[in-house]
């Protein structure tokens, strides 16, 4: 466990000392604010469900800048050689990074609470549901980093790290919406099933099931699992 | 400490390392011996883990890498070719990151970060960005990572490269300081380091071990051909005709000196046997005027060269 802090205080140190995490941190909190303020004139009612469902896709093309760098950057700065000769066992390595970057989502997530103030000033919002979707949120946002963090750690170059993940969280986001297609009932399901965008759906509609919260976990889980192997595959 | 059996690296179809065999033991300090390409990278990356060997075994410190390499990384400070830093940190972040990642307890971080950077002579950058440091912190920076956790075996690839002298000196001494408790392996082209501070050498070319012995050894080995190495004001062939029955001379090489014709430098290869050089100085000044007599000793760079040149050369090798 003691490697797995070492990594993660260094992911962290290297955020916060260059400026990758003020500028994801800054875009995300704008865009969200522009949501935000949108949906509210143009609803006129309390609630978060629409710019939850705006922070999803934005999180979608954000969570990459994220994440790339997280191995990348270790190849080009031909610092894997020390990562992989310290005595660190590889998911100590895959889980400290990991975090670090969760780190950075939970901070991000953190941001946009200054949203609520005004909601609870001038409105009646309900409870319950903003926080199913702040969960789902953050569960979305993990599954993201650990298959950006993967992708990241295929290639030397973290703008090809970026440019592979942002399609494959899309097509994962919208998979869902391939079902209208399908006559067959297996591969329907299976579809809805895979689908980011659905999943996330029953957290916004304030609904917390266990299946969507598996669902996220097993994503970032089967990551992370390859994440690992390919390190120890890659000696 | 350091135990390679028939290790062998193959990248595709291509070998990079041949059936390597040898120890370092603890106390000791081998010098790794190659021209660029040699395959010096490739073995010290193998011992520190970072690649695995296609055949053959390795073991550090008792542990066999390709099964305990977790262990084994405990008892290992490795110095990649390129200082492995992170540029963003400051230097005292990045020896403090080092530190937790090869579980140097908490209370003891002062102590070592001081003993390490005393070592290096890191003191006064302690609070710079890494990307600021010139080449030689750079380089400095990246020794005293590897000896952070008192590691009981140091691979150092081309510790000096890059530094000048004044910190060349420095550097060595640290080595050699370490080498007395420790076992290391140091690779490097520079052949004055190895006679240096060196007990034993390893010479690899083309992936090959060719020769491991201690610096004198290996002169004492390629001594069986000398040069004596002579000038003389005498007609060339004469000269020659005096010179080849000699018993122990093997070859003789007449050059003239530029701007005197009637001078030569003559340059007999001749065997091991006692009195040659005596033998030759006495047929020559017997008949012609002798100005130089002299007995080549083989520097280690002429042991060297001797031992690349004569490596079999590899079939379709690059």
């Amino acid at each position: 466990m003691n490697g797995v802090l070492a990594v993660y205080r260094k992911e962290l140190l290297t955020y916060f000392r260059s400026p990758i995490a003020y500028f994801v941190l800054a875009v995300f909190l704008l865009g969200t604010g522009y949501f935000f303020s949108y949906n509210m004139f143009m609803s006129g009612s309390a609630s978060m469900t629409e710019t939850f469902r705006n922070m999803g896709i934005l999180l979608l093309t954000v969570s990459p800048l994220v994440s790339m760098r997280l191995f990348s950057a270790e190849y080009s700065g031909r610092t894997m050689e020390l990562l992989t000769t310290l005595p660190l066992e590889p998911w100590e390595i895959v889980l400290g990074k990991f975090l670090g970057a969760v780190t950075i989502l939970l901070l991000m997530t953190a941001g946009t609470l200054i949203d609520l103030v005004p909601l609870y000033l001038f409105g009646n919002p309900q409870t319950t549901t903003i926080v199913a979707g702040y969960i789902g949120f953050v569960l979305l946002g993990m599954a993201c980093l650990a298959v950006g963090q993967f992708f990241s750690a295929l290639t030397h170059n973290q703008i090809v790290a970026a440019l592979i993940t942002v399609p494959v969280l899309l097509s994962f986001w919208f998979i869902g919406y391939l079902q209208n297609f399908q006559a067959s009932y297996a591969l329907r399901s299976l579809l809805g099933y895979l689908s980011f965008a659905l999943h996330f759906a029953d957290f916004v509609q304030g609904l917390i099931r266990s299946e969507a919260v598996i669902f996220f976990l097993i994503v970032s889980a089967i990551a992370l699992t390859l994440n690992a192997s390919y390190l120890q595959w890659r000696r | 400490m350091i135990a390679l059996e028939s290790v062998s690296k193959r990248f595709g179809s291509k070998t990079i390392v041949h059936d390597l065999t040898f120890n370092v033991e603890r106390g000791e300090i081998v010098g790794f011996l190659g021209p660029n390409g040699a395959g010096k990278t490739t073995t010290m990356r193998i011992i520190a883990g970072f690649t695995t060997a296609s055949s053959g075994r390795v073991t550090v410190a008792g542990y066999d890498m390709a099964t305990h390499n977790e262990q084994a990384a405990r008892k290992i400070g490795y110095l990649p070719e390129h200082p492995p830093l992170y540029d963003t940190l400051e230097v005292t972040q990045y020896l403090r990151f080092v530190a937790r990642a090869k579980g140097v307890p908490r209370s003891q971080f002062g102590s070592e970060l001081d003993r390490v950077a005393t070592a290096c002579r890191l003191e006064t950058v302690l609070e710079r960005e890494i990307y600021k440091l010139s080449k030689g912190y750079r380089q400095r920076l990246g020794l005293a990572q590897a000896l952070l956790g008192k590691p009981e075996v140091l691979l150092l690839d081309e510790p000096t490269a890059g530094l000048d002298p004044g910190q060349i000196q420095e550097t060595r001494e640290v080595i050699r300081s370490f080498g007395e408790q420790h076992a290391v392996l140091l690779s490097t082209h520079i052949l004055p380091e190895v006679t240096l501070i060196c007990r034993r050498v390893a010479i690899i070319h083309r992936g090959r071990l060719l020769a491991i012995d201690s610096p004198s050894g290996l002169q004492r080995a390629s001594e069986q051909t000398n040069r004596v190495t002579l000038t003389a004001t005498a007609p060339a062939e004469a000269l020659r005709a005096e010179l080849l029955p000699i018993a122990g001379v093997i070859a003789v090489a007449i050059n003239d000196v530029p701007g005197d014709a009637r001078v030569l430098n003559v340059e007999c290869q001749t065997d091991a046997r006692e009195g040659v050089e005596a033998a030759i100085a006495r047929a020559v000044a017997r008949r012609w005027d002798l100005h130089r007599l002299e007995r080549q000793q083989p520097t280690l760079e002429n042991v060297f060269l001797r031992y690349v040149s004569q490596a079999p050369s590899e079939a379709g090798a690059q």
